[in-house]
């Protein structure tokens, strides 16, 4: 199994929760045998390298440096985020098994590698839109909610963090309840938990 | 047996979707390469009414949902745009039987459809810059032009080859962006003379009266009415032609100009003198491109200046600015009237030498139209652009990707 981790935010870019739970997450991964690639942000610490645990951490920069707004920003960004996983791909013999997408900054990559190169993606939802801006409907939240539902309209699966996450996005999104699976981080059976989606997800074919 | 080259083009516009040069331009370079034996599948924006797929003359056409919730603003329609565009073109390359040999986009309103392809499916990605944001702006400020020019240069850096339509335009590209020189190509942009042939000036007589009298000959200009299309130094030389010759001025176009061009129309007590006719559509331009006798295009920037390559096909003599492209098309006192850029005294001077010397206009006409059948034909392009094509995979088969 080899499967690709997008997220914004990774040691040593901490901005909330989500980088120590991605890192915490990737050593486990690979201690379940899953060949385990992130593909993350960094304004300056660029390129590939290796952690100890054996996980392989890639970061890519903005090529654009002046933007009007983080959706122009994070637009742009997406590209260097696919050319990233585009070369783990063409690196393993053309073989990724799964993305997995952490909110939705990137999900414009997966959904075109799903489409390109035929890589099922899983939307990891750490929060949505609708939190964040609850109410506001600026063309930039509206925006960002397309983006958010492009991304459970092409997952091949959906996992939350909590029953109340996967209520929230079956009312805000109306997805459908097989499609999301919660992963609780306090479980015993995490990662197994975790591995099965990639399982199931990488199963679905694409075309 | 050898298959034909695959491309694949992306454009923000193609017809009936039409804003500017880039899908007139797309249109007929894709018709031409295609009957050169080059399968060409255009990604373009959606259009009402128009079809989500359908096959022109050989080329395969696919319109796209070009987002159409509300956005913040012009710059980041062009991003959530480019996201579905990319998302479909992928989807169609990866179903198509033969895979796309080269990727070719025009102008960064495609750019990361452009770059995310290249990447995606490992091949060489080829642009045509038909302008830049420092060109068009004279200039880079504010953030949003700024980002445009660094997506630009983003785009530049990506291709395999820069194409400009003018040896101006790879001058320019190449100072805007820091480019090496052997990454740019010339290419001119193409006219398509058939289309003023199916009527004679006779035939037009009637069509004449709507716009002039009898004795007054037309002066006409077609283009937006914005600052760097230099129309107000046709406007300011209105009274010097007058003086010297009877005329109707006939503008052609709209823009952010067009009320204080009026007032100052209005201001010098001429305006039964000037008609601003505002969009005209495509049968009317061309009768107007037609009957007129002299056509004028007095920009300040022009990266080529198609629109003085349409008159010259419509055999209507050219008075022009010595500036950018249209410098390269126009042979001073043998083509058309080349007049100094920003110069009203010498834009009148060349308008009035047009119209009060038969000899002279009959003289510009002829090697003017004679011109455009040798350098300007659609197919001639089509084969260099074929030939571009051909060079960079010829790299490309001993590239680390291959």
């Amino acid at each position: 199994m080899r499967a690709v981790l997008f997220s914004w935010e990774y040691p040593p870019r901490i901005v909330g929760k989500l980088a120590e739970y991605v890192s915490i997450l990737a050593t486990d991964l690979v201690k379940s045998s899953v060949d385990t690639h992130i593909v993350t942000y960094h304004e300056s610490l660029t390129g590939p390298s290796e952690e100890p645990s054996g996980a392989k951490v890639i970061r890519v920069t903005n090529p654009v440096r002046s933007h009007v707004s983080l959706i122009t920003w994070v637009l742009t960004l997406n590209q260097e985020v696919e050319r990233a996983a585009a070369n783990v791909y063409y690196q393993n013999q053309k073989n990724v098994n799964v993305v997995d997408v952490y909110d939705w900054h990137f999900i414009a990559a997966a959904v075109t590698l799903k489409h390109a190169l035929d890589i099922p993606f899983v939307y990891s939802v750490d929060s949505l839109e609708d939190h964040r801006s609850p109410g506001a409907n600026a063309p930039f939240n509206m925006a960002i909610r397309g983006i958010e539902w492009l991304g459970f309209f092409e997952a091949a699966a959906v996992t939350a963090k909590s029953d109340w996450m996967k209520n929230e996005i079956m009312r805000v999104y109306n997805v459908p309840n097989e499609k999301i699976t919660v992963l609780s981080p306090s479980a015993s059976t995490w990662v197994k938990d975790v591995v099965h989606v990639y399982n199931s997800a990488s199963g679905v074919a694409v075309k | 047996m050898k298959r034909p080259l695959n491309v694949m083009m992306f454009s923000w516009e193609f017809p009936p979707r039409v804003i500017g040069g880039i899908s007139p331009h797309v249109y007929f370079l894709s018709k031409s390469l295609a009957k050169n034996d080059v399968k060409v599948h255009v990604v373009t924006c959606d259009f009402p009414g128009a079809p989500e797929h359908e096959t022109i003359d050989g080329v395969e056409v696919y319109r796209v949902d070009s987002y159409k919730n509300p956005s913040p603003d012009f710059a980041t329609w062009v991003y959530l745009m480019n996201m579905n565009m990319q998302k479909e073109a992928a989807a169609i390359a990866a179903k198509l039987s033969e895979p796309i040999d080269v990727f070719h986009a025009h102008d960064w309103l495609v750019a990361t459809t452009g770059i995310g392809l290249k990447h995606v499916f490992r091949k060489p990605l080829l642009v045509t810059m038909h302008s830049t944001e420092i060109g068009r702006r004279d200039g880079l400020h504010t953030t949003t032009e700024r980002m445009i020019h660094e997506t630009e240069a983003w785009l530049t850096y990506e291709a395999w080859r820069v194409v400009c339509c003018s040896d101006y335009m790879v001058t320019h590209v190449k100072w805007a962006f820091g480019l090496p020189q052997d990454k740019l190509a010339m290419v001119p942009n193409g006219v398509n003379s058939h289309v003023y042939e199916g009527f004679g000036r006779h035939d037009l007589r009637d069509f004449r009266l709507k716009f002039a009298l009898p004795h007054e000959k037309i002066v006409l200009y077609v283009g937006r009415l914005v600052y760097e299309k230099g129309i107000h130094i046709l406007i300011n030389a209105i009274p010097k032609v007058l003086a010297k010759a009877d005329a109707k001025f006939v503008i052609v176009g709209s823009g952010y100009m067009q009320e204080q061009l009026s007032n100052i129309v209005k201001s010098m007590g001429l305006e039964h003198k000037v008609l601003f006719t505002g969009f005209v559509d495509e049968e009317n331009l061309l009768k107007l491109q037609k009957v007129a006798d002299v056509s004028v295009v007095p920009s300040l920037f022009e990266p080529f200046g198609i629109v003085a390559l349409e008159a010259m096909a419509a055999k209507s003599p050219v008075v022009v600015s010595d500036t950018g492209g249209l410098g390269e098309i126009v042979q001073h006192d043998v083509t058309g009237f080349k007049a100094y850029p920003n110069n009203t005294d010498s834009l009148a001077w060349g308008i009035v030498k047009v119209l009060t010397d038969d000899g002279y206009a009959r003289h510009l006409r002829e090697n003017a139209y004679r011109v455009i059948l040798e350098r300007y034909d659609w197919d001639k392009i089509a084969q260099q652009t074929r030939g571009l094509y051909e060079a960079v995979l010829g790299e490309y088969s001993k590239s680390a990707w291959e």
